[in-house]
């Protein structure tokens, strides 16, 4: 078998090698109830990297998910108790619609990805550090509890978090390989010239990734404030690293068009199990974005198509 | 001085170059010439260093050399001027004269800009160009940059000891005639230190200046014609003349097409540094090919009737109704298919599936409710695979995987299968192998019988006329002459170089 042809099977080959590892290191780990507390855990990062999929494959970034959840956290908890339930759907449509900006902005003002998602991303901290007044806030517990508290029970050992990640995985797994929308998205990564000159309104389905980005950020945003009860302007921080850590090694390139959902969740379970890997092996929490910054580094220069690359600045 | 003997290059399966024996003298200034294609890019680009050949012999008086790269040609004095403005616009003429070679004006590190200037003074004054040397290279007329360009390959004359040959690739494109004078009066005062090697597409403009010609046809010296030996008549039959067999292009079936139904119409059509009042129209059942050198303006028109382009002035009607507001998807809708000369980058996407691809451009007739209905695009591809016999494995093959002939079958099939009878096909046979050119030819017969209309951009003259019901010569932009191409009475390619040119 060739490299290129393993290349698609390594993400999960990865995966089942690092639990084996440290599995063997320490036989706890492989315990189903630590498993799935784990996986558990890592919802809402996994949300987050769901939607930065979308912004991937069509050959974007989308910087500003991590603000943007921050953000969620603060009007979450803000507005808990005047909105009830329907802060939820409040908080996916600002999420939705900051994303539309950062899209309107790349597709038609041609200001590149990282840079109208960075400057959103920083419309939402800044926002957040206002409306919170730059302090913690704690959402009233038996509100959350009567409302929300569904999200984060368990259901026998398995954690509520779960169904909501399979759920949200069913849906944008069934987008992408069943609608037009998932086929004019992955046309837009593979070959955007092509798709333009096939007559799809390339610009539009652009758009719509980064709000599907700007929503999940919101929902995982939302998910961590029921979580902790609170939000803060800087409680998701930590999270962009990951995140995007987590699409790459699933195996959706920088360059796009390849990869998907599907390969985020495995990419995301890597990072989890790294990320626990690190305590067994004693590496402290204020280290771990160092190990995420070098993990990305390699994983963007093992996954990139530089065929598709005339220039990099 | 400078000989090229049997030089061979191939690229992949194309046989660019074939044993090209190649010679100039001292002081002599030769002329290249051949249409599109025939090898003369491939050889300057073996002559300044920027290929290698990948067998024969460079000599330079006599001893053999080899050039890993232009710099290495440039230090043997071989100097290239670029057909293409290669200046840099943000920098100043001086910093364009002396690019790469600034190391005579530091010290320490620092520029001595004064010394700078008097040094590219002095190089302007050779092609008696009066500008500042310190002025930005963007604020300069074309002609002025096409001087600096020369003055820049000049500088050699400083840095070489011995004899120079310049190329000068189509230097004459962008300069009015007393430019172009002013240019032949310069580079003739040049011989007593360089020899030239000039390739242009007006012939008239080679006879004047070169006092030998090589004439080159599919990748091969044809002919070397000493001055005054020839007339531009023989010499553009040498470069073109090959025989024509009718049935290559099918031409026993072609059809009268329907003059009453017409599909597309452009009326004083601009678009403003691309074309100029173009005024056409395209019938129900006829094959159009626009004809014209490159940047004539025949893929700014096909862009235009797809909604790529929007013209600044002029109006555009699809099938009687005037286009409003045009974008590709309303061209689409209605009934226009294009098939883009860049087939590996705007004809399929690569990474998708044959089936994907063919439904690309008509995704809602496959989904309810944007959910796609994958079982018919199958079913579709399966019998358009059939039907335009694609050699692929199954309709799940990465069309990136396929080979060009099929890859355009894929194209065509995308656009014939949603029912598209406006057809922009432009360069479709572009790097396809005689028998794939022959299936395009065969599918064009096809859809005229059909009643599709046609715009065709032709990767050869020959093609051109075989093809076509009606030829549109373009130059510069603007409609030169219409020829009518019924069979029997299709111009020659004379007729159309001469519109051309």
């Amino acid at each position: 078998m060739t490299f290129q042809r393993l290349k698609s099977h390594l993400p999960w080959i990865t995966l089942l090698v690092l639990v084996a590892v440290v599995g063997a290191v320490d036989p706890t780990f492989l315990r189903p109830v630590n498993l799935l507390g784990l996986a558990g855990d890592i919802v809402p990062l996994f949300i987050m990297a769901l939607g930065l999929t979308f912004a991937i494959y069509i050959g974007g970034i989308d910087l500003s998910a991590q603000s943007m959840a921050n953000m969620i956290t603060v009007m979450a908890s803000l507005y808990l108790s005047s909105l009830g339930l329907w802060v939820a759907p409040l908080c996916i449509a600002v999420g939705f619609l900051l994303g539309t900006v950062s899209g309107y902005f790349t597709t038609r003002q041609f200001v590149p990805s990282f840079i109208s998602t960075l400057a959103v991303g920083g419309v939402c901290f800044s926002m957040a550090q206002w409306l919170s007044g730059n302090r913690a806030l704690n959402m009233d517990a038996t509100q959350r509890d009567a409302l929300f508290g569904w999200m984060i029970g368990r259901t026998g050992i398995i954690p509520n978090e779960l169904f909501i990640a399979v759920g949200l995985l069913a849906i944008c797994l069934f987008i992408e390989r069943r609608t037009t929308l998932g086929r004019a998205l992955k046309a837009v990564g593979a070959g955007e010239l092509a798709a333009a000159a096939s007559g799809l309104n390339v610009g539009r389905f652009k758009i719509l990734a980064f709000a599907i980005s700007g929503a999940l950020a919101a929902v995982a945003g939302l998910l961590f404030s029921v979580k902790l009860s609170g939000g803060a302007p800087t409680i998701a921080n930590g999270f962009l690293l990951p995140a995007i850590v987590a699409v790459l090694v699933g195996g959706t390139p920088l360059t796009g068009g390849v990869g998907g959902v599907l390969n985020t969740a495995i990419g995301t379970l890597i990072v989890a199990v790294i990320r626990s890997s690190m305590l067994y092996f004693g590496i402290e929490a204020t280290q771990q974005q160092m190990v995420f910054g070098l993990v990305l580094i390699v994983a963007i220069a093992l996954t990139i198509d530089r065929s598709k690359l005339r220039l990099v600045k | 001085m400078y000989e090229l003997k049997g030089i061979d290059k191939k690229f992949g399966g194309v046989h660019a170059l074939k044993h090209v024996d190649f010679h100039v003298k001292r002081g002599e200034i030769v002329g290249l010439v051949g249409e599109n294609g025939a090898g003369k890019s491939t050889l300057m680009k073996v002559i300044y260093g920027a290929y290698q050949p990948d067998s024969g012999q460079i000599l330079m008086d006599g001893k053999p050399v080899r050039f890993a790269n232009p710099r290495q040609a440039m230090d043997q004095g071989i100097g290239m001027v670029f057909q293409e403005q290669s200046l840099i616009p943000n920098l100043s003429v001086m910093e364009n004269i002396f690019l790469g070679n600034e190391k005579q004006f530091t010290r320490a590190g620092l520029f001595d800009w004064a010394k700078m200037a008097e040094a590219a003074r002095h190089q302007l004054a050779k092609v008696r160009l009066d500008v500042d040397p310190r002025a930005p290279t963007s604020g300069l007329s074309f002609a002025q940059r096409q001087l600096v360009e020369l003055a820049k390959v000049l500088t050699l004359e400083e840095r070489i000891e011995g004899d120079l040959v310049i190329l000068l690739d189509e230097p004459t494109s962008v300069l009015s005639e007393d430019e172009v004078k002013l240019l032949f009066k310069l580079v003739r005062e040049l011989t007593n230190r360089a020899s030239f090697i000039f390739v242009s597409h007006r012939m008239d403009e080679v006879m004047e200046l070169s006092d030998r010609i090589y004439v080159m046809k599919d990748g091969a010296v044809v002919d070397v014609v000493a001055r005054g030996q020839s007339t531009v008549e023989a010499i553009q039959h040498t470069m073109v003349g090959r025989s024509i067999d009718n049935e290559y292009y099918r031409e026993t079936r072609q059809k009268p097409f329907d003059p009453k139904t017409r599909l597309v119409e452009l009326d004083r059509v601009s678009l403003p540094g691309r074309i100029k009042d173009v005024s056409l129209t395209l019938h129900a059942g006829e094959v159009l090919c626009l004809v014209g050198t490159e940047g004539s303006g025949r893929e700014a028109i096909m862009r235009t009737v797809f909604g790529m382009l929007s013209p600044l002035s002029g109006s555009v009607r699809l099938k009687g109704e005037p286009v409003q507001r045009p974008t590709p998807r309303h061209a689409v809708e209605r009934g226009v298919g294009y098939v883009p000369r860049e087939r590996k980058v705007e004809g399929i996407v690569a990474g998708m599936t044959i089936y994907e691809n063919m439904t690309l451009s008509q995704m809602g007739r496959y989904a309810t409710a944007g959910v796609l209905g994958t079982g018919a695009e199958r079913r579709l591809a399966r019998d358009w695979i059939k039907r335009m016999s694609i050699k692929a494995p199954s309709e799940n093959a990465d069309c990136g995987n396929l080979s060009g002939g099929n890859q355009q079958k894929v194209v065509l099939s995308k656009w014939r299968s949603g029912g598209s009878d406006i057809m922009l096909l432009d360069h479709p046979t572009r790097g396809l192998d005689i028998g794939a050119k022959q299936d395009v030819y065969t599918m064009v017969r096809d859809m005229s019988d059909d009643g599709v209309g046609i715009i065709l951009a032709a990767d050869t003259l020959e093609e051109a006329i075989g093809l076509s019901h009606t030829i549109i010569v373009l130059k510069d932009g603007a409609v030169q002459k219409t020829f009518d191409c019924t069979p029997g009475r299709k111009p020659t390619m004379y007729d159309l170089l001469h519109a051309m040119l």
